[in-house]
């Protein structure tokens, strides 16, 4: 036994001993017990901090020490009787937010749940004007209070969610402070994967607060929020990238270092666009569940829809199907979905449809898949081509907002080609390509035009500086003439 | 040739007898000292006035006013008309150098007190031709209808709208209503082809009325000389060749510029867009914005803009007066206060248009 060991002994001995003298010493339950009785007594008996020698008037004031009810229960010593609204929380952070005192009970707990309890959502002015919504008692209970580990506790794990829903699931009551908010959050979790083990005793999967926090709940909308559309991957992946924990569901742990890395993620965590999914977006938030392999395109589709649509009406629809391959993760993955370049389409080793079409097998596909690709690429190529006509046309001074305007189209039209590849149809993917191609062209002679024109007015103004010049020359020996004549003449 | 030219001149002299003016010019003499330089610079200016009305109605040819097509249509001009950008690049060039060779015309004039009596009036018209001008300059800035003129337009007018008593009319006048939109553009169209030229046409008349029944003023130290010693040149052909062979280098030049450095077209202007940053007004009203930046919102118990735009006022008003109030001068005296005077204001605009530029 070690020296650390021992004295960590001791001091439990020590709490231990004292607790029990300060327990013998609580006339303020002995006196109750006897007389009156009842629920919040028998409850004490279990509370915690009964355990930990805290008396009654550890929250109610008082002397506990005398057994005469007239100084045990009298203001001057201190007594407050039954705490009302927020006189109820800071009762309790007048021990729970002193780091001191509840070190003295042998607690490590954190002394800063009252501060972010108030800074919370639940933490606003309730609808009567004079207390905040949520007082600590309304998780936590009043008397017979047990820690947070404790089976019976109402913030354990498994009893959490019942007693979130206890407000959360009352319509009349949400209606007050959010009528927007829904109330059948604890019947999707039910449906959801940690809902339905939470509801088996698996205490490990998350609950109401392992996404929401307990104390700093905020609303959604709040970006210090953990459910902020930014910080939900991070939430999500506390559990989800801790292989340890993570270990007994036999699912992988990568998912968020995917995340971070595909299209959404760099769109969310790195250009903080909203719009981008989150974890959520896909596998919904209270009723989380992965999307199974008929409803991945439905999932995607809910943002993507066109190239759902086009999806599901291509001939990759029903073959897809035979072979039970998800739609949209096939091509494209699922975490770690990247930028769809064009690299995905066509017949080379880094194309997707090479994973299925080659020559000797499937010859039309493959045929097909060459001709998009390469039209994909004369696309983007006679776009790029046209892009930079222009703006050297315009670096030059030339107007040509109108080849610039209709650069847009091209875009457009490259932009729509790459969502007709979901329709795996050649002829209306070249239908889209040679509108994109023709808008280029344009773009590009017109660009060409004001490049010779910008090349013809240096010419024309040579020319003209030449004949100004040869006139302005002439003109001046013409002055000198008439001049000296006219000096010969006054001579 | 020659027999072709002779008949022609025969024939309009027979109706409205020629020979009288030809005589009239042929007798008519230009001073030549060492100040000779700067009468060139009154036709000059002519000169450019004439190119803005020629490019100004081979634009009006495709412009469209109103909010909806006038910045599509100087587009138009400027990449589908032939030759269009080369008209409407002119069109801003001269402009610009129009009030800067008015300028130095004007400024040639003071310091000359070429003013002085009998020439009151031709001094007068001048004036008032180079405040039509800076009114021609600040309401084709707008005609574009892109975002600089827009907010230009409407610092311009905010201006004009806090001179006392008559400016907050004026400016709901310019304006076509509280704010710059379409109608203050349909105005200043107005006002930049029809008024503006009507009103600068007369007076162009009567200053070259005067300049031709006058004849060129004479510096006071040339008049000191003896007649012997003054050394004249022929109005024409001689004055008048050296004053064509000016032109052509100018236009040459106003060439140069609309090639090289063709006149920007911008954004198209938005009513609802806040103003971009570094908003400033066309190079010649530059010192004037930069002073009343530079004057404090308070100054003593009057509004620091209101006594700024009063100033000025009064300003151009004794300006256009000296003729009246520089009584040696018109005496035939020496008067150095009107130099020192002048030279103040050459000095002031200049810093402060460099200042107002860089800043």
């Amino acid at each position: 036994m070690n020296r650390i060991t021992r004295m960590m002994m001791g001091i439990a001995l020590l709490v231990c001993v004292s607790a029990n003298a300060l327990r013998a010493q609580d006339k303020c339950l002995s006196c109750h017990e006897a007389t009156v009785g009842g629920q919040p007594v028998e409850m004490f008996k279990h509370d915690i901090h009964h355990a930990k020698g805290i008396s009654c008037a550890g929250c109610h004031g008082g002397d506990s020490k005398t057994e005469e009810m007239d100084q045990a229960m009298n203001a001057k010593a201190g007594y407050i009787g039954v705490p009302k609204g927020d006189e109820i929380s800071k009762a309790c952070a007048n021990c729970h937010a002193n780091a001191a005192k509840m070190k003295s009970f042998g607690s490590n707990l954190p002394t800063n749940q009252f501060q972010n309890l108030q800074e919370s959502v639940h933490g606003k002015l309730a609808t009567n004007g004079k207390e905040r919504i949520v007082q600590c008692t309304t998780c936590h209970n009043a008397h017979g209070i047990v820690a947070v580990r404790n089976a019976s506790s109402p913030v354990f794990p498994l009893n959490i969610v019942k007693t979130c829903t206890k407000c959360h699931a009352d319509a009349a009551f949400m209606r007050m402070y959010n009528p927007s908010l829904p109330v059948d959050q604890l019947d999707k979790y039910r449906t959801s994967v940690h809902g339905i083990r939470n509801a088996k005793g698996d205490a490990k999967v998350a609950q109401c607060a392992s996404c929401h926090g307990s104390h700093d709940i905020r609303n959604a909308k709040d970006t210090k929020s953990k459910v902020y559309a930014t910080n939900v991957p991070s939430t999500c992946a506390h559990c989800h990238s801790n292989a340890e924990y993570m270990k007994e569901y036999k699912i992988p742990t990568d998912q968020f270092d995917k995340f971070s890395k595909s299209v959404h993620g760099v769109a969310l965590l790195t250009k903080h666009d909203l719009g981008a999914p989150a974890c959520n977006s896909c596998h919904g938030n209270h009723a989380a569940t992965p999307p199974g392999i008929s409803s991945v395109s439905k999932v995607c589709g809910t943002c993507h829809a066109l190239n759902a649509d086009l999806f599901s009406a291509s001939p990759h629809k029903k073959a897809f199907d035979d072979r039970k391959l998800p739609e949209c993760e096939t091509c494209h993955s699922n975490h770690e979905i990247i930028v769809a370049t064009n690299k995905l389409l066509g017949v080379t080793s880094e194309a997707v449809c090479s994973r299925c079409h080659s020559e000797a097998q499937n010859a039309k596909g493959y045929a097909a898949a060459k001709a998009m690709r390469s039209l994909i690429d004369s696309l983007e190529n006679n776009e790029k081509k046209a892009s930079e006509l222009v703006n050297e046309a315009e670096q030059k001074g030339m107007e040509i907002s109108e080849a610039k305007y209709k650069l847009r189209d091209a875009h457009q039209a490259r932009l729509e080609s790459r969502t007709m590849v979901h329709a795996f149809n050649e002829g209306r993917f070249r239908e889209v390509a040679s509108k994109g191609l023709v808008v280029s062209a344009t773009v590009s002679a017109e660009a060409t035009d004001a490049l010779d024109e910008y090349v013809f007015r240096r010419i024309g103004l040579g020319l003209a500086t030449l004949a100004i010049t040869i006139l302005a020359i002439s003109l001046y020996v013409y002055i000198r003439r008439i001049e000296r004549r006219q000096a010969k003449g006054v001579q | 040739m020659k027999t072709l030219w002779s008949k022609t001149y025969h024939w309009i002299n027979e109706r409205v007898e020629l020979d009288g003016l030809v005589e009239f010019m042929g007798k008519k003499y230009v001073p030549v000292n060492s100040h000779s330089i700067w009468y060139y610079f009154g036709g000059v200016s002519l000169f450019l006035f004439i190119i803005q009305v020629v490019t100004g109605i081979l634009l009006l040819l495709y412009y469209k006013g109103g909010e909806a097509l006038a910045f599509e249509s100087i587009q138009f001009i400027m990449s589908k008309v032939q030759f269009g950008w080369l008209i409407r690049s002119i069109h801003s060039w001269t402009a610009n150098l129009f009030i800067l060779t008015a300028l130095i015309h004007m400024f040639s004039v003071y310091f000359g007190k070429a003013y002085r009596k009998p020439r009151e009036i031709t001094w007068v018209t001048g004036m008032l031709m180079f405040f039509l001008a800076m009114g021609f300059g600040f309401s084709g800035y707008l005609l574009p209808w892109n975002e600089l003129a827009f907010f230009a337009t409407k610092v311009g007018t905010d201006i004009a709208g806090a001179v006392p008593v008559v400016g907050k009319p004026m400016m709901v006048f310019l304006r076509g209503g509280e704010e710059v939109t379409g109608a203050t553009l349909s105005r200043f169209f107005g006002f930049h082809v029809a008024v503006l030229p009507g009103l600068f046409t007369v007076l162009l008349g009567i200053h070259l009325l005067l300049v031709q029944r006058q004849g060129m003023s004479e510096p006071l130290s040339y008049e000191e000389e003896s007649p012997k010693e003054r050394k004249t040149m022929p109005f024409f052909p001689n004055f008048l060749l050296r004053d064509m062979l000016l032109w052509l280098i100018v236009l040459n030049l106003l060439a140069i510029l609309a090639v090289f450095f063709p006149w920007e077209l911008g954004k198209k202007a938005d009513l609802f867009a806040s103003a971009p940053a570094g908003i400033k007004p066309e190079w010649y009203f530059l010192f004037m914005f930069q002073t009343l930046k530079y004057i404090p919102g308070k100054v003593f118990v009057f509004d620091g803009e209101v006594l700024g735009i009063m100033t000025f006022g009064l300003g151009g008003l004794l300006w256009l007066l000296v003729p009246f109030w520089d009584r040696k001068s018109s005496r035939g005296e020496r008067n150095r206060f009107i130099n020192y005077i002048g030279l103040f204001i050459v000095l002031y605009i200049i810093i402060l248009t460099i200042v107002g530029w860089i800043l």
